[in-house]
């Protein structure tokens, strides 16, 4: 007799294991388990069958892969985790006794790990890390603008404005900013890099409230290594595009709020590094050693000037001699991937434009985004320091202001209202101003995230902005608000009855086969009187008695349907009877998504046609007046 | 002497402290003042002391004026001191505080004496106005007396200051008693003349004025009494006599001292207090120190100071610990050094200096680009999803028609949080400068941290199917015509339920069966009814025999099953052969089954009546139950009836040209819905609720059971061919059958609403239909190919309407015509449909 195989031996208990049981195995506390996993990036996952997975029994546990648990034995940070608890023990042990020196050692010498391993394993890619670094990037920028409470350091916050800094210099440098959204939630930026699209959402700058059902610790650990993420992303991208990394903090301009102006961006290029060899031997170990010792201390403007007039001619032979060295034409100018045809027109969109920021407006958010498309930016005093343009300058073109009222206005630029800038990245053209000076009513905001599937409610800004992009101006196939207005007085007589009618039907909507039946019966209808004698004239003239019926047919989305219409939904409905139930179940979800669909879309039509009409009667007794 | 004095100090305390508290009680002063005497002097004193102290005192005096009387007013300044340190409360005060420790004890007597030292200044220019000035407050306060021997006081004072006057100013000599030598009488007698002194406090507290004795009893308890209290020999102590009021008030007015009187209960006295007391009074009134004499901030008398003496205090060595090295430190630094040695304890590392940041990615790059695994062969990781991208609900400025309506608003915040479908409310701020900041931010970005890190992932295989993909391929039933499409005719005449139609082989006549009890003929094509049969009995089943040879119809009615021969029908030659057929049985003896059990069978050939006979009628079949069934073999001979009977017995199989009955069946099982005759093959369908069972009439054996898996089958045909069977049930299901395939349904269709009244075949066209309760009645194209290997196409055509719904009960039967691609069909509204 074959011997008798052990139950639980392999399949799926053997492939999934429960959180108490790998917490045994790691002998770890919850806590360090949780911890461990945030930084891993150990997931629980869903078995197909929880009884199996879970021996038998059927209790609500969470489960892991085994061989996640397997692989986080040999992980180095348990024991780095340990020598916390030891040192902490010791710690309290010296403080109890106060003997403050042994304590005061004990801290200096505090264990201190990093998770630089931790970032190429869970990413052994670059691409990889790009791809993973939404939310790297939305909680950086979050504890940004934290106020520094007992769960969050000032270290903390002051690594995290850096690192968000940094990033959006390089955002800034290789022009990747597409898109930009206002909600109400904070401010949506995407940009791309090296082919991905990287989405981060940024506060709105008030002092973040912080609440108090929310666990630090956790977000503390993930920030942990979000931080480190973004650190060797940084130095990649800075890399990438020779610049130095770190970047040069100036701390004159960061105590006074200069924001983005306070890191020295510095370039790296073949060129500088050539100068800083020929220029002495001071300069030359520097320079040629490593990369973020480097060349500062020669970086002037006055200097590069200076080089820059100098080497044009010496460039040309360098360049030919090396030509794996891309060449570039200005300081500031070299592009992502070093060739300048990849920037488009619209990536340079404020290219020409000098723009002045009003105290009222949010300058974090508008100089990074001119910024990033190409354009120059100056802002008030009281909005921070370092602005290179003052209001008086005759270089600005536009000014950004959110006041209904201004005092001296220059006549030489164009006051806007900020969305301007956000719905011209977002169209990727300069849009007309006239929507958008200073006192008018704004159009709405959209969002340029939202991709219209067939049969979608489509806004009427979208579908301007979409027929404007294409190239024609002017008119939309779109049912001009006014052209329905008109329609809507036409047959006021009766309309006044339909919003009754309408909302009836929003309350009771018709299911599919009610409506055939509804259709069937009229049909019989008909047919009755047609065998009653009655002609086709006066009964259609009977039906024209009760009128709000027939329009509320024809309005509230579902058009009268002919009898080959009638037919043809009959064969549908035959078809799907002989369907399987399983394909059956499936057909007939679509068919209800698809109603639903349309229902909303006829929602939202009738709403806007309201807002209109309410639109247009507000502003008639204003005219009046 | 007062740097004797001085010196001295520390010394007798710590004597005193040696000594019995009692023995020091008795007289300190008198071993503290280091007199010098004679031992014969201090014998004296020794002796005297046994009798009186004040006898002693007052020899002592004596003594010190005998032997230095250059120092009196030393002596009285010492005296004073003496008073200070002497008896009383504060002194035992003091005696406390020296118990508790040396030094203390030892500076307030240096203090004391420094102030005797004062005192002694003082007394020098204060002689000639008598002690009063240097009297200390204690010393003020145990001269004080009641009202009453305030005048003996008074006296004494005046007699203090004149004996002081007496000596001083007279410049007489006070005789001591060396001068008397060995008379002690004449000293005695001399002593008398002396004045009395003051004893102050040198001497014992009895020679007070005795007080009265009450001890801590309350004073109330004596305001009933005449008396307060006892004296010494247990006689009462009366309360003096009070003025009355009027008396107390005019004495108070007269009084000057009336503020400073105070009324002393215990002793039922008048207190006039001093100015010395009121001074003291106000001084603890304004917290400050009551003796206006003590000076808080005296200079600092450093006993113990850095300066070193030229001798010490103490004669002690210092100790040697003071010169010798720490053992226990040495131990610590051993432990220390020894940790060193081991290594245990490093200097710290230096600080790192590498650079925070670095290519992390370049080994993988390189890797890459040798085309190694990035993976590591590990498990792919599945990861998080991404966060949905906002719409422009989320816009701080959206579209209007974005807005949510009151009502929408009303339920949005009504709704539990979890279960709301946004986390946030549309809103519209016109400009950007309103907008204030979102103060869900930071719950929102950690409800992100748990998803990422407590949400179980799964990978879910969604299928993007589309509607229209997962439709069957149907081809278009334009294609498959000709089919029954539209009503063309409606027969109407019967008052009840049609329950049976029945077209006759040549396809020109209908027959009708109803609930009214008659049976109808119809000219099929324009719906004339040629004749009408009453048969008074619900009418179930009508049926034209198949054989177009002969033109007869049977009708199940009641509890008979009727042959009929519709007499304006036919041609003589067609009528002679069907009459031949249906009365060829009466010739026959018996009529009954050949096997014997004829009595048993429940059936009987009767003739019809006359009347009847008249009308067509030529055979009738009586059973004992009522006939819902009748169903012909395809040669036209044989007829199978049901009935409503148990048992075997339900089913009956006649011969008709031999008026022939027999009974296949010994026992069925289940209640039978149905019989039928295969198409081309010897079998009998019987339909039972849940089954149908096939037999072969031949071998007398089951074929095989179809199972449709329905709850209660309708009706059954047979597909002309043979090897398909359909099959409707009450509940709306109908089931195709492919004999070669199996006993389960080949496709199973549900598409009525209603039950499933009939199902039939058109003989000659692919179609079939079903007829329902919900009125309506369904054609489909039914294809059955040669090819065994291809299964049938089932393609639904058309849904025909037209029948009324009359109580719950639509369509009855339906019939496809024999030669035309026509459906007939009959209702429960008593109508008869002909659709083309």
């Amino acid at each position: 007799m074959a011997r008798l195989k052990k139950k639980y031996t392999e399949g799926a208990s053997r492939t999934y294991t429960t959180r108490n049981r790998a917490l045994k195995k790691l002998q770890l506390t919850l806590a360090d388990f949780r911890r461990l996993c945030i930084l891993k990036g150990i997931y629980p996952v869903e078995p197909h069958s929880r009884k199996r997975a879970n021996r038998g029994s059927t209790r609500l546990t969470t489960f892991y892969y085994t061989k996640d648990i397997q692989l986080l034995v040999s992980e180095p940070l348990i024991a780095k985790f340990r020598q916390h608890k030891i040192f902490l023990r010791k710690l309290q042990h010296a403080l109890g006794k106060r003997d403050y020196t042994r304590a005061q050692t004990l801290d200096e010498n505090r264990p201190e790990y990093t998770l630089n391993h931790l970032v190429i394993e869970r990413y052994p890619a670059f691409a990889d890390a790009l791809r993973d670094l939404d939310d790297a990037l939305c909680m950086v920028f979050l504890f940004a603008t934290m106020p520094t409470v007992s769960r969050v350091t000032k270290e903390k916050v002051d690594e995290c404005k850096r690192l968000s800094t940094e990033f959006m210099h390089y955002v800034i440098h290789t022009h990747a900013l597409r898109k930009v959204f206002l909600s109400i939630k904070g401010i949506y930026y995407q940009a791309e890099i090296q082919g991905q699209s990287i989405t981060w959402i940024v506060p709105y700058q008030f002092s973040q409230q912080v609440p108090t059902d929310v666990d630090f610790r956790v977000m503390a650990t993930f920030l942990q290594f979000y931080q480190t993420l973004l650190g060797f992303v940084n130095y990649r991208l800075f890399t990438a595009v020779n610049l130095t990394y770190p970047p040069r903090l100036d701390q004159a301009l960061e105590d006074n709020a200069a924001g983005l102006g306070s890191l020295r961006i510095e370039s790296r290029r073949v060129e500088d590094m050539l100068e800083a060899a020929r220029s002495g031997d001071d300069d030359g170990s520097n320079g040629a050693s490593d990369d973020e010792a480097g060349n500062a201390p020669s970086h002037d403007a006055k200097a590069v000037k200076a080089r820059m007039g100098s080497l044009e001619a010496k460039m040309q032979a360098i360049v030919a001699a090396d030509s794996a060295a891309p060449a570039y034409e200005a300081v500031g100018g070299d592009a992502s991937g070093g060739d300048e045809d990849a920037l488009q027109a619209a990536d340079l969109l404020f290219d020409k434009q000098v723009v002045y920021l009003s105290r009222e407006v949010p300058r974090y958010s508008l100089e990074f985004a001119i910024r990033a498309l190409g354009g120059r930016v100056g802002w008030d005093r009281s909005s921070g320091g370092g602005s290179p343009y003052t209001e008086n300058d005759q270089a600005i073109t536009v000014q950004i202001a959110d006041r209904p009222v201004q005092g001296h206005q220059f006549l030489s630029r164009t006051y806007v209202q900020p969305q301007w800038v956000y719905d011209s990245i977002n169209a990727r053209r300069l849009l007309d101003t006239t929507d958008y000076l200073v006192g008018q009513q704004l159009p709405p905001h959209l969002s340029p995230f939202v991709e219209y599937a067939e049969g979608d409610y489509v806004p009427e800004e979208a579908s301007r902005i979409a027929a404007a992009a294409a190239g024609f101006e002017g008119e939309v196939t779109n049912l001009k608000p006014e052209d329905r207005d008109q329609h809507n007085s036409e047959d006021e007589a009766v309309a006044d009855d339909v919003d009754g009618e309408s909302a009836d039907e929003d309350e009771a909507p018709e299911e599919d086969e009610e409506a055939a039946a509804g259709v069937e019966k009229q049909y019989q209808k008909q047919l009755l009187a047609e065998r009653a004698g009655v002609t086709f004239s006066e009964y259609q003239q009977k039906q024209d008695d009760k009128p709000a019926a027939a329009i509320s047919k024809t309005r509230g989305g579902m058009p009268k349907r002919t009898k080959a219409q009638l037919e043809e939904e009959d064969r549908e409905r035959i078809a799907i009877s002989m369907l399987s139930k399983k394909k059956r179940k499936v057909v007939n979800r679509a068919r209800a998504d698809t109603y639903k669909r349309s229902k909303d879309l006829n929602t939202m039509k009738t709403r806007k046609a309201e807002a209109t009409k309410a639109a247009a009667s507000a502003a008639k007794p204003g005219a009046r007046k | 002497m007062p740097a004797k004095r001085k010196v001295s100090a520390p010394k007798r305390s710590a004597e005193r402290c040696d000594a019995p508290a009692d023995a020091a009680d008795e007289f300190p002063k008198s071993r503290g003042i280091d007199v010098p005497s004679d031992p014969e002097e201090s014998d004296l004193e020794d002796e005297d002391a046994v009798d009186s102290d004040f006898d002693a005192a007052l020899r002592e005096m004596a003594a010190d004026q005998g032997f230095d009387s250059d120092d009196s007013e030393t002596f009285a300044a010492e005296i004073d001191a003496d008073a200070d340190e002497g008896e009383g409360p504060e002194d035992a005060d003091d005696d406390e505080n020296e118990e508790g420790s040396d030094i203390h004890s030892s500076d307030i007597d240096g203090a004391s004496s420094d102030d005797s030292l004062d005192g002694e200044a003082d007394s020098e220019e204060a002689d000639s106005d008598g002690d009063e000035g240097e009297e200390s407050p204690l010393v003020r306060t145990a001269s004080r007396s009641t009202d009453g021997q305030q005048t003996a006081v008074g006296d004494d004072g005046g007699d203090d200051k004149l004996g002081s006057e007496l000596l001083d100013g007279e410049g007489m000599e006070r005789l001591t008693i060396e001068d008397f030598g060995r008379d002690i009488t004449a000293w005695k007698e001399y002593r008398k003349t002396l004045p009395q002194i003051d004893p102050g406090y040198a001497s014992d507290s009895s020679t007070e004025e005795p007080a009265n004795t009450i001890g801590n009893v309350p004073i109330e308890w004596y305001a009933d009494y005449p008396h307060i209290g006892y004296d010494i020999d247990g006689k009462r102590i009366m309360r003096p006599a009070t003025s009355d009021e009027l008396d107390k008030f005019l004495a108070n007015m007269d009084d000057p001292d009336v503020f400073r009187t105070a009324r002393d209960e215990t002793n039922q006295q008048d207190i006039k207090l001093s100015e010395e007391e009121i001074d003291i009074i106000r001084r603890i009134q304004g917290g400050l120190v009551p003796d206006a004499e003590f000076n808080q901030y005296e200079d600092t008398v450093e006993w113990f100071t850095s300066q070193t003496m030229k001798t010490s205090l103490s004669g002690a060595q210092p100790h040697k610990r003071g010169f010798v090295p720490s053992k226990w430190e040495h131990k610590r630094m051993m432990k220390i050094v020894r940790a060193i040695r081991q290594g245990r304890i490093t200097r710290s590392a230096p600080k790192d200096t590498a650079p925070k940041y670095y290519d992390l990615w370049a080994d993988s790059d390189r890797s890459a680009e040798a085309g190694g695994a990035t993976t590591g062969g590990r498990r792919q990781r599945l990861a998080a999803p991404k966060q949905a991208l906002p719409s422009h609900e989320e816009s701080y400025h959206p579209p209007a028609e974005y807005l949510p309506t009151e009502e929408e608003k009303r339920k949005w915040l009504a709704a539990d949080p979890d279960y709301r479908q946004r986390n946030f409310l549309p809103q519209d701020f016109g400009s950007l400068r309103t907008v204030p900041g979102y103060d869900r931010f930071v719950q929102e970005r950690f409800q992100r941290c748990l998803d990422l890190y407590l949400a179980p992932r799964m990978r879910k295989k969604t299928t993007q199917l589309d509607a229209e993909e997962l439709m069957p391929k149907l081809p278009d039933p334009r294609d498959l015509r000709p089919f029954p499409s539209t009503e063309s005719l409606v027969y109407e005449g019967h008052t009840g339920r049609v329950r049976s139609i029945s077209v006759d082989p040549t396809g020109l006549w209908l027959l009708s069966g109803s609930d009214d009890g008659t049976v109808r003929l119809w000219e099929l094509v324009t719906g004339r009814c040629a004749q009408v049969w009453n048969l008074k009995e619900t009418v179930y089943r009508v049926a034209w025999c198949p054989n177009a040879e002969v033109c007869v119809f049977a009708a199940a009615a009641g509890s008979r099953v009727v042959l009929v021969i519709p007499p304006e029908l036919c041609d003589d030659q067609k009528r002679l052969v069907s009459e031949e057929l249906v009365r060829a049985g009466f010739g026959r003896t018996g009529g009954g089954d050949d096997d014997g059990d004829d009595d048993s069978l429940p059936v009987s050939w009767d003739m019809p009546t006359s009347a009847e006979q008249a009308a067509g009628v030529q055979v009738s079949i009586s059973m004992h139950r009522t006939a819902k069934s009748v169903a012909w073999h395809r040669r036209g001979d044989y007829m199978a009836t049901l009935t409503s009977e148990e048992g075997g017995s339900a089913v009956l199989i006649h011969q008709v040209s031999k008026h022939k009955s027999q009974r296949p069946f010994r026992r069925l099982k289940g209640a039978v819905q149905h019989v039928k005759f295969h198409p081309t093959r010897p079998w009998l369908l019987v339909t039972t609720q849940r089954y149908v069972r096939i037999y072969n009439l031949m071998q007398q054996a089951l074929v095989k059971t179809l199972q449709p898996g329905v709850k209660w089958i309708s009706s059954v045909d047979v597909h002309p061919q043979g090897d398909n069977v359909i099959l409707g049930s009450y509940d709306k299901k109908l089931s195709w059958f492919d004999l070669d395939l199996s006993v389960k349904p080949y496709r199973s269709i549900r598409y009525h609403t209603q039950a499933i009244r009939q199902v039939q075949f058109s003989s000659r066209f692919p179609l079939f239909a079903t007829a329902s309760d919900d009125g309506t009645i369904q054609v489909y194209h039914g294809m059955v190919y040669e090819d065994l290997n291809q299964n049938p196409l089932i393609v639904p055509l058309k849904i025909l309407r037209g029948h009324e719904i009359r109580n719950s009960l639509g369509v009855l039967d339906c019939l496809f015509h024999p030669i035309q691609p026509w459906l007939l069909s009959s209702g429960a509204d008593g109508t008869i449909r002909l659709w083309t």
